[in-house]
């Protein structure tokens, strides 16, 4: 998540850089390729050939060596730790496998298990209603926020760092608090209730309310963040285009319709995307607000599997029951899943940026 | 410039080369010699066995270089990763009661305790115990650390405003049968209507489904949790429900409810005394424990194991032995209310002596002549995964008001998929 906003707007960047290097290096070697086999039917300048041949490399790795040596820890750190889980989780998902015995190989058994299997939909349907709940409040209030900060002079630093602070607390800690303030019997929104003589919500227990709950922790923590990527977006708007706005006699919420919005368009695609991501693998908040450390059936997402995301679904699966190859293949239907609806985002993008 | 740079790269390409071969050699060298290691890795988790006695086995065997971990976090997890090679294995690992049965099927990861004198220990330990880590072709894996055999705990004071009796004997002989302990509860909540009897559904279903010898699979690997004996204790677990004297607390607000008496009764294993010593301290003095209706019932309770990777199986077991000693299982009782798995325990001081949290009540009378009639069910690798529909549809009655009948339609069929995908018949 922290990354992604640096590698978002400047894509261009390491990829021109990168394509320089190689595409105009290489080529003297090309050259050099077709006569040194040239070459080898000549027996005579035998001091030549191997020199070459052999220099080429050295001198490419003595160019680049250390550059490539100084970016691997990232890419070897990739590769052990996220490429081949992922690729491995590929051929798990065709076993069945409980992480020490033998692994058998099933097939196509796993993915028709999932077809066939009601609480692997019942999560996809948790997890999508979730997202919808946090994302859509999410971005509404922080683009509002961050229109508001924008605005004043006094205190922005702190209204900043303020905004900041719930994207970078611990997750766990933030559940147990919400847990603690609407807990049923003894939260901090039903004293609230009972003090204004109004009948307490079972937040924690009924279908609906633990989505809500589960939607606003989730709100609570990333509107911040949102805000002060858009906060950055309404800086770059030139104030002139405001002044002159306020000469035509607009006010300020035709103003922020009219000019606001249009302008940060690319920011606000830019941050549907990334909430997109994270928002559907919506994970610890479920897990941490209902009892994840039962002897009995842990991990099932709270009364009624309410709170069952997907990726919850698949720990369980994979950590409580041991399950790894259906667990494999609930998550890779999960990838395919994110991945239509980031290719929908994406061709949102596309259609909007061609029309003006 | 360039040369310093190559040099560097050099160094630094030599250095990790190096780093690596002593780590694969180091590792390697660990475990290389014969069986006969003074160095023992030695797993548990926190709360798993009595620290005091941990540390005293490590003064008994004071030529051993016993090296514990406390294992935070998902203790089975991390042993599966453990035991991925032999350099990362522990020598002795715990398992968890609950865990235990989905290892029987890789029985071969571990020794057998009988060969190293498992066989002749037997007949001290409580046999349904051991069952639970015995293979179908007779071999032992684990060495039971403690059980949970399982109880009424009820508030005394509740009790008393509602007219019911409050002797533990008297409310044990009342509260015989669940039908009896439910018509208390209606009894408790018409008179203190702030009071229900229990704090979940669910947490009825599993005692209940304790208390028969068969489970969700049997022993020729047939999945059996449409029949009758799930289908009453399914119908015991709901009606409760529907007599509205459950309190359906299925989130982490148990501790609150506890300390403030919303929950006048709980049904639970031995160890439950502390979890509600530490959710209601001012409590104390007003609990007592009284016999479950219906006969007894056993949740959790772990073993330990010794991985087939064992540097040292004598020497290990002989330390296991040691530590699961009658008299110090009665220790971990006093020290981390572990209820020992050798009835000879049960005699000692640690154990006979009055509990003031239960207002001096000697609640070995209660757990003792349970704990040597559990049933001996069969537990097959697949239980808890097959269970798990159960319970999620016992929380969708209490969460939505979910049709009874429509949730035990559709826990069966989950758990026949369920039992489908874990190969069984």
């Amino acid at each position: 998540m922290s990354s992604s906003p640096v590698a978002g707007p400047v894509p261009t960047g390491p990829s021109s850089g990168s394509a320089n290097g190689p595409s105009g290096q290489p080529a003297p070697d090309r050259h050099r390729g077709p006569g040194r086999s040239g070459r080898r039917v000549r027996p005579v300048p035998a001091h030549r050939p191997p020199a070459g041949s052999r220099r080429g490399p050295r001198r490419w790795i003595a160019r680049y060596g250390t550059q490539y040596l100084a970016i691997s820890p990232y890419y070897l750190i990739f590769s052990v730790f996220m490429l081949f889980p992922m690729l491995y989780t590929v051929y798990l998902a065709f076993q069945k496998w409980d992480g020490i015995g033998e692994m058998k190989f099933v097939g196509l058994d796993q993915f028709r298990f999932l077809w066939d299997d009601p609480v692997f939909w019942l999560s996809l349907r948790n997890t999508l209603v979730i997202w919808v709940l946090s994302t859509v409040p999410m971005l509404f209030m922080a683009l509002v926020m961050a229109v508001l900060i924008n605005s004043t002079r006094r205190l922005t630093a702190f209204y900043r760092v303020a905004l900041f602070i719930p994207s970078i607390t611990s997750l766990v800690a933030i559940a147990i608090f919400f847990g603690a303030i609407f807990s049923n019997n003894f939260g901090l929104i039903n004293a609230v209730l009972k003090a204004m003589h109004l009948s307490a919500v079972p937040w924690l227990s009924n279908e609906w309310t633990i989505k809500l709950v589960i939607a606003t922790l989730m709100t609570w923590q990333w509107t911040g963040y949102n805000a002060i990527i858009y906060l950055a977006g309404l800086q770059a708007i030139p104030s002139e285009l405001y002044e002159a706005a306020r000469m035509d006699g607009a006010g300020p919420t035709r103003m922020f319709f009219s000019i606001t919005i249009p302008l940060l368009r690319p920011i606000i695609l830019f941050t549907v995307v990334i909430s997109t991501v994270t928002g559907l693998q919506s994970f610890t908040e479920p897990q941490v607000l209902f009892g994840s450390d039962a002897s009995t059936n842990p991990n099932s997402g709270g009364p009624g599997r309410a709170g069952l995301t997907t990726l919850l679904y698949f720990y369980n699966q994979a950590f409580d029951y041991n399950d790894f190859g259906y667990a494999a293949a609930i998550v890779w239907a999960f990838f395919l899943l994110i991945l239509l609806i980031v290719v929908i985002n994406w061709r949102l993008v596309q259609g909007k940026e061609r029309r003006p | 410039m360039d040369l310093s740079r190559r040099r560097f790269l050099q160094t630094a390409v030599l250095t990790a080369a190096a780093a690596g071969v002593t780590t694969a050699c180091g590792g390697g060298s660990g475990k290389s010699g014969s069986k006969d290691s003074k160095d023992l890795k030695f797993w548990y988790w926190a709360g798993g066995l009595s620290d005091k006695v941990v540390a005293d086995s490590k003064k008994h065997f004071s030529d051993v270089k016993l090296k514990t971990s406390v294992i935070g976090g998902d203790f089975k997890t991390k042993l599966l990763t453990g035991m991925k090679t032999a350099q990362t294995a522990p020598d002795i690992t715990g398992i968890k009661g609950e865990d235990i049965a989905s290892f029987l099927p890789n029985a071969n990861r571990f020794l057998d305790l009988n060969s190293l004198g498992m066989d002749k220990l037997a007949p001290e330990y409580l046999s349904w115990k051991l069952k639970q880590a015995t293979t179908q072709d007779g071999k032992v894996i684990g060495f039971p650390i403690d059980i949970g055999p399982c109880a009424v705990y009820y508030r005394e004071d509740i009790f008393d405003q509602a007219g019911l009796p409050t002797d533990p004997a008297k409310v044990s002989a009342q509260l015989s049968t669940w039908d009896a302990y439910f018509d208390a509860g209606v009894e408790l909540h018409k008179k203190v209507p702030k009071s229900f009897l229990i704090n979940n559904i669910g947490a009825v279903f599993s005692m209940a489904v304790g208390q028969g010898t068969q489970r969700f699979i049997d022993e020729d690997n047939k999945f059996i949790g449409d029949q009758d004996h799930i289908r009453t204790a399914w119908t015991t677990a709901v009606k409760p429900y529907t007599l509205d004297i459950d309190a359906k607390i299925n989130d982490n607000t148990w501790n609150a409810a506890i300390s403030k008496g919303t929950v006048a009764t709980g049904l639970g294993a031995a160890w439950y005394a502390l979890d509600i010593q530490n959710a209601a301290p001012g409590t104390k003095g007003k609990w007592r424990v009284a016999s479950l209706p219906s006969g007894p019932s056993n949740l959790g309770g772990s073993f330990l194991c010794l991985p087939a990777t064992c540097a040292n199986p004598e020497l290990a077991f002989e330390v296991v032995k040691w530590i699961l000693s009658p008299e110090n299982q009665a220790r971990g009782f006093a020290d981390a209310a572990l209820f020992p798995t050798s009835p000879a325990a049960y005699k000692l001081p640690e154990l006979t002596g009055g509990d003031a949290f239960f207002g001096g009540q000697k609640t070995i009378d209660i757990f003792g002549p349970a704990a040597e009639k559990i049933p001996a069910a069969y537990e097959a690798p697949a239980d808890a995964a097959v269970s798990a529909p159960y319970y999620s549809e016992l929380t969708a009655i209490e969460a939505k008001g979910k049709d009874p009948e429509a949730a035990w339609k559709d826990a069966v069929s989950q758990a026949k998929q369920i039992a489908q995908r874990q190969g069984v018949k």
